[in-house]
């Protein structure tokens, strides 16, 4: 994984890494598409949708905000508050993304999801290699606008899809990344703080439940961690 | 027009979310205790994205033994400790959770 790798070598490894959430965001991403065109958007402003703001669920919200008649300005501040952690993504990366050069950091900046964190974040400064990270964030790219390009061309044709199921395959993925990471009290008490109040701030369908639990999380965890040393 | 004003709007929102802390010459350094607070970005806000997914499958909240996302979730959590190989557990349980709903359904 560190930077002596050859550039393609890490960004097929990359690109690999991603395939299992490329394949799980499938259905998200026909959805986007189809919802688009019923939506009564033309293909073109579907696919720009998924080509300019690459933000899943934001994008699914706008469409449904569009066709419900709202006004831009609410549409915008329901896309910043449903797509504040990326804020907290950027922070987390800042000493490994900030020092390279301003195509990549404008590259990587553009390609930063969940799931490109989610891959790179455990790497430090000697571990993180730009080409991985641009091949899981490229590849997730044009499988996301792929899968779009389907649904918009599927159009309507694909109903009950969001109940195949597919979305295990995340649940699945992060898990998996979570639990080696969960060796300490303090981290049981984030991860514990985190799903109580993910799953309680959904239920009460708040715009920014997302950030707001993930904060509450790491919050938690980190006053644990504090009370934990100073007894020591 | 205005949904083209809509998608770039949102465009240069989402890339400003996304941007705006890789830039060097924004004058943030991180103390000691931001570091510390960063180091729970992993589990605290992966998890926060597998809450719904799992116990809210359908917006509806399931708590049942019959919630095939619920048993999945705690079987790929018992794969991960027990082979320590994430993208077998990872595998495996994806493969548990669609004979389970196979078999539920």
């Amino acid at each position: 994984m560190s930077d002596h790798l050859l550039p393609r070598a890490a960004f097929l490894r990359g690109a690999v890494a991603i395939m299992p959430l490329s394949l799980a965001t499938a259905p998200w991403g026909l959805l986007a598409g189809s919802m688009a065109i019923e939506a009564n958007l033309t293909p073109l402003q579907g696919q720009g949708l998924s080509s300019i703001v690459f933000a899943g669920a934001a994008q699914l919200v706008a469409i449904g905000m569009l066709k419900g008649g709202a006004g831009i300005f609410s549409i915008l501040l329901t896309t910043a508050l449903l797509t504040s952690q990326h804020l907290l993504y950027g922070m987390s990366l800042r000493s490994v993304i900030s020092p390279l050069p301003g195509r990549w950091r404008i590259g990587l900046g553009f390609l930063l999801t969940d799931e490109l964190f989610a891959l790179t974040s455990q790497h430090d400064k000697q571990q993180f290699n730009r080409w991985y990270a641009l091949g899981v964030g490229l590849t997730f790219y044009i499988a996301w606008n792929l899968f779009t390009l389907a649904g918009i061309v599927l159009g309507r044709s694909i109903p009950g899809l969001e109940h195949l199921g597919l979305d295990f395959s995340i649940a699945a993925t992060f898990i998996a990344l979570i639990t080696p990471v969960v060796r300490n009290v303090p981290t049981v008490v984030c991860v514990a703080v985190s799903l109580f109040c993910s799953v309680l701030f959904s239920y009460w369908q708040l715009g920014s439940a997302l950030v707001l639990s993930g904060l509450a999380g790491m919050t938690a965890g980190f006053l644990c961690n504090k009370l934990y040393r100073g007894r020591e | 027009m205005m949904v083209w004003a809509v998608i770039f709007g949102m465009g240069l929102l989402v890339f400003l979310n996304r941007y705006v802390f890789l830039e060097p010459r924004l004058p943030v350094r991180l103390s000691s205790n931001a570091r510390q607070f960063l180091g729970f970005a992993v589990p605290g806000m992966l998890t926060a994205i597998c809450g719904p997914i799992v116990f809210l499958p359908d917006h509806q909240l399931n708590l049942q033994y019959d919630n095939p996302y619920l048993l999945s979730s705690l079987v790929a959590i018992g794969l991960v400790l027990y082979t320590r190989n994430t993208l077998l557990s990872m595998l495996l349980s994806m493969a548990f959770f669609f004979l389970l709903r196979w078999w539920l359904a």
